[in-house]
């Protein structure tokens, strides 16, 4: 017994060493899936299968799925590296800044519209991998002299202009700012504290409102950019409850107020001026320097949210702009490590995509395991599936019908062709939701359907043309291979057994003769109008 | 979603206090809300398989009460027209809805309508969302609201569609907070949505041929994966299908003249008819809307051609759908935001008035022949108890058989009643309790 003491001490001192010495040494992805398996309830799903994987990947750092040869060349590597290298490959493709605008177009925008300078202005920001606060900063006080930046002012102009009638909406603006860059959706506590959110103050909205109240179009240049009137007083506001008065300089929510210098305060107004001048106290310019920045948690947080619900499908807090104390994280103890990561590595987007991209928690199954009931979605233990982008769903069509190439090449002037452009407006048309309203998870329409069903133009590129899949399934007489060669191209996938025979008989009932070529097309429309085809699974 | 109603303090009419002492009523409801996403699961089944419709007459811009349901002969504000008897003793119309007077009988009308809104922009909104108390929330106009609480019938068509002038689509607006999947699908000028039509590429067995593999492709996918997504998804080819199985409802030359000649061949007449038929289909809600009723300039002319385009086909529907049985299950509403002023204006016009006016409506639930409140005798305010847009909500659901006072939706956390908690419903109007 004596002699056992020390060793049993000895063992349980090796194991703290040990757990204390992983701790260290464990890599960020590694912690991460630490702190997601510590709630799972059950079994979680397998890791995905390579072919899963690869298109996942490529969906999201790409915008979509690779060829089919790209995909025999990845199924057919040995490497056990190959994972990391192929997220690394496709973080440092040209398909990743085009990705990266669209997607964040898509956050950004809400589908209000299109501007070329703003589009040039992301293109620029993720080609350069410039940081989050920093490409934050340019959208909250754009610099006109700059022309590869100066498009950033669109995010607040589009937002400034008025819609019919109604008045102009500083108060959406001031809500938008505080949902996509702070997580925090202010709207009702506009006119009082708000009612639910016991958190969200009146004062946290009108401080935030009391800046861009003061901002409008200019409308002395030709490119989107924002005028600033001085704030030379604090914004007085009363709550629809109580008959108090308040007051409020510029204030960054939860955060800092500034003071307005008294010598701006008893400033007389200068003399109007034709030329646009940016005033001496710029409320917009200390919110910009400000609420973009390692000091401020909640942007820290929130963009490590959204980066997560980006890849994994749901928010570590969910709804993504409800950031409060009654409405905590799922995993609280993980959303302040990618906070501390994210600013510990200067708001790097690539960076954090591709730590995120390298956990078991990116690299799960969809499948539910066996014997299981489907898991709550913020277990993460299971892939959640998710929405694609009518940008994205456009890509993966012609990629897989073969169509890219000829659709996207552009002209001599560096345009898209008359017949790219319309097609891409349909896809939105049917994909995308309308304007004001987040894309953030799969809504299914009879839009979408109808469209899949009965559009010419869809229907077109089933149809048999030199070079494009159909062509090239038609020449293949083996219909193994054929067989191969259509769910690589489509699904990135090889078939099951079962896939193999419904080809097989399909063909044998609908193709024969000169339907070949139709019922082929036909195959391919049914797996296009699929739910594997239009989810990133 | 179109946010931008953030509150205003002027239009604020909720006090913290009242609001926690809802939602403590509220928190049953709740728990419901937990289970089935919105409604106790048993509810929710039973309200689908319930075949109550809507048609829902809309006449924007304000018909004039007093060149219609509520006629004021000899007064100072009365006009020119005459009032006619109805089918019901002692009840007159003003003479342009000389067809509908044939069948007040199986009419029910309030006259006691008082509302708050006396502009277009806030108006109609204010009116198709049933007022409801401002929680910075875009409430669903009435049709969403149907769409979300009953869904479709067992026709499989989409449950809302509007029959409109002009464009057409998939419109999300009417949706609110609910999402654009419970907005309407609305068919320009009686024209049928983009790509309904097969496609001539592509023969019935063709489509047959493909769907079938595509659903053989969708069951492997979905055989282990979560069932929402993939849910959603074949409901919408579901729809789809039906709608283009329903080509003949766009067909008009499948009409019978007979029809077209009793609903007139204006707009109003052919939506009209177009609407009896999508009800007849089997759509839950079917919205015909008519544009152009802001007279303020030349009342009496505009009404004297207005109120006529929609007597003779009101009146034709009304007629249907009692001969087909159809009205003990049908709800018809017709109205506008807001009545007309009874002072006529130097052009002679008359502007908006939603201090005194009149909704007319019929069938599911209501009782027959009658009329409800009144307005004095120059017919400038209500003389009986009023009742807001709140109080007709409330009335709709219970003639639906929705139990409104016991629902509410409940969106990102927050509990939200599906009619104004401070109205209740027009009981003497309902058959039912």
């Amino acid at each position: 017994m004596s002699r056992q003491v020390p060793i049993v001490g000895f063992a349980a001192l090796v194991l703290i060493v040990q757990s204390a010495r992983a701790d260290d040494a464990m890599s960020l992805p590694e912690h991460i899936d630490r702190l997601v398996e510590a709630k799972f309830q059950g079994k979680p799903a397998a890791l995905t299968s390579d072919s899963e994987f690869l298109r996942r990947a490529w969906l999201d750092f790409a915008g979509r799925i690779p060829s089919a040869e790209e995909t025999r060349k990845f199924l057919a590597d040995k490497s056990p590296e190959k994972r990391n290298a192929l997220i690394q490959s496709l973080l440092n493709s040209p398909h990743y800044a085009q990705r990266m605008r669209e997607l964040f177009n898509v956050i950004l925008m809400e589908r209000r519209g299109d501007h070329e300078e703003w589009d040039k202005f992301l293109q620029t920001a993720f080609e350069k991998n410039v940081a989050w606060n920093e490409l934050v900063k340019s959208i909250l006080a754009p610099n006109p002299e700059d022309e590869n930046n100066r498009g950033a002012a669109f995010f607040t102009t589009k937002r400034l202009s008025k819609v019919g009638q109604q008045s102009t909406d500083f108060p959406g603006l001031t809500r938008d700012i505080g949902r996509l860059f702070l997580g925090l959706d202010l709207q009702c506590a506009q006119c009082h504290d708000h009612l639910f959110v016991d958190d969200y103050k009146q004062v946290e909205f009108q401080g935030l409102y009391s800046v861009y109240l003061n901002t409008y179009i200019r409308t002395d240049v030709k490119f989107p950019a924002v005028g600033e009137k001085e704030m030379r007083q604090p914004l007085e506001f009363t709550s629809v409850f109580a008959e108090d008065q308040n007051k409020t300089g510029p204030r960054i929510p939860f955060g800092k107020e500034f003071e307005i210098p008294e010598a701006i305060q008893n400033k007389k107004p200068p003399p109007r001026s034709k030329e646009y001048k940016a005033p001496e106290f710029s409320a917009v310019r200390l919110i910009a320097d400000n609420l973009p920045s390692a000091e401020n948690r909640l942007f820290a947080k929130n963009i490590a949210n959204r980066l997560w619900f980006v890849l994994m499908g749901r928010g570590i807090v969910q709804p993504l702009d409800l950031s409060h104390s009654d409405n905590p994280p799922s995993h609280p103890e993980l959303l302040e490590l990618l906070a501390d990561q994210v600013i510990a590595h200067k708001f790097d987007l690539k960076w954090m995509f591709e730590q995120l991209a390298l956990t078991k928690t990116y690299q799960r199954s969809s499948v539910i395991p066996e014997g299981q009931e489907s898991p709550k979605p913020e277990t993460f233990q299971v892939a959640l599936e998710r929405r694609l982008s009518a940008e994205q769903i456009l890509r993966i069509t012609l990629q897989a019908t073969g169509d890219f190439d000829r659709l996207t090449k552009l002209d001599k002037d560096g345009k898209h062709s008359e017949e790219y452009t319309e097609l891409k407006k349909k896809f939105v048309d049917s994909f995308a939701n309308t304007a004001t309203e987040p894309e953030e998870t799969y809504d299914a329409t009879v839009k979408a359907a109808l469209f899949a069903l009965n559009d010419g133009k869809f229907l077109d590129l089933v149809v048999k043309r030199e070079g494009n899949l159909i062509d090239r399934l038609a020449k293949t007489t083996d219909t193994e291979k054929l067989t191969e060669e259509l769910f690589l191209s489509v699904y990135t996938r090889m078939p099951h057994e079962d896939e193999r025979s419904e080809v097989t008989e399909f063909l044998a009932k609908h193709g024969a003769g000169e339907k070949r070529d139709k019922a082929i097309g036909q195959i391919v429309w049914a797996m296009l109008a699929s739910i594997e085809f239009c989810l990133n699974h | 979603m179109n946010n931008r109603s953030l509150c205003k303090p002027w239009e604020h009419r909720l006090s913290r206090r009242q609001l926690l002492g809802t939602a403590a009523t509220g928190g049953a409801a709740m728990g419901l809300g937990a289970l089935g996403g919105m409604l106790e699961p048993a509810i929710a089944d039973e309200l689908k398989k319930q075949e109550k419709q809507v048609i829902f007459i809309w006449m924007d811009g304000g018909i004039s009460q007093l060149e219609s349901w509520d006629p004021k002969p000899n007064t100072q504000f009365g006009g020119p027209f005459r009032p006619i008897p109805t089918s019901v003793p002692g009840v007159q119309f003003c003479e342009l809805l000389q067809h509908t007077a044939k069948h007040m009988d199986k009419l029910s009308l309030v006259r006691s309508v008082r509302t708050q809104d006396n502009s277009h922009s806030a108006g109609v909104g204010r009116i198709n969302r049933g007022d409801p108390k401002d929680r910075g929330v875009v409430y669903p106009y009435l049709g969403s609201a149907v769409s979300k609480l009953m869904g479709s019938t067992s026709s499989g068509l989409p449950p809302y569609v509007w029959v409109k002038p002009y464009s057409g689509g998939f419109k999300s607006f009417d949706a609110g907070f609910l999402g654009a999947k419970y907005g309407a699908l609305a068919l320009g000028d009686g024209q049928p949505p983009d790509n309904l039509l097969r496609h001539e590429s592509i023969s019935k067995e063709d489509d047959l041929a493909r769907n079938e593999l595509r659903l053989k492709f969708n069951r492997r996918y979905s055989e282990r994966r979560r069932k929402e997504f993939t849910d959603a998804n074949s409901y919408v080819y579901d729809v789809a299908h039906t709608l283009m199985e329903r080509m003949d409802l766009f067909d008009e030359s499948k009409v019978p003249k007979r029809d077209v000649e009793r609903y007139g061949t204006h707009d109003l007449g052919r939506h009209m008819l177009l609407g009896r038929r999508l009800i007849e289909a089997g759509v839950r809600f079917v919205k015909v809307n008519s544009y152009h009723w802001d007279s303020h300039g030349d009342n009496f002319n505009a009404s004297d051609s207005l109120v006529r385009q929609f007597d003779q086909p009101f009146a034709a529907l009304i007629e249907d759908l009692d001969e087909r049985g159809m009205l003990d299950n049908v709800l018809v509403i017709a109205m506008s935001e807001f009545g007309r002023t009874p002072k006529i204006n130097s052009h002679v016009g008359r502007d908006h008035w939603p201090e005194a006016w009149s909704v007319c409506m019929a069938g599911a639930n209501l009782h027959k022949g009658l009329v409800v409140g009144k307005t004095n005798n120059d017919g400038t305010f209500v003389d009986s108890e009023p009742y807001d847009i709140g109080h007709l909500f409330h009335t709709w659901f219970k003639a639906l058989e929705v139990p409104e006072e016991k629902m509410e939706y409940v969106n990102n956390g927050q509990p939200l009643p599906v009619a104004n908690e401070d109205c209740h419903a027009i009981k003497e109007i309902l058959s039912v309790g």
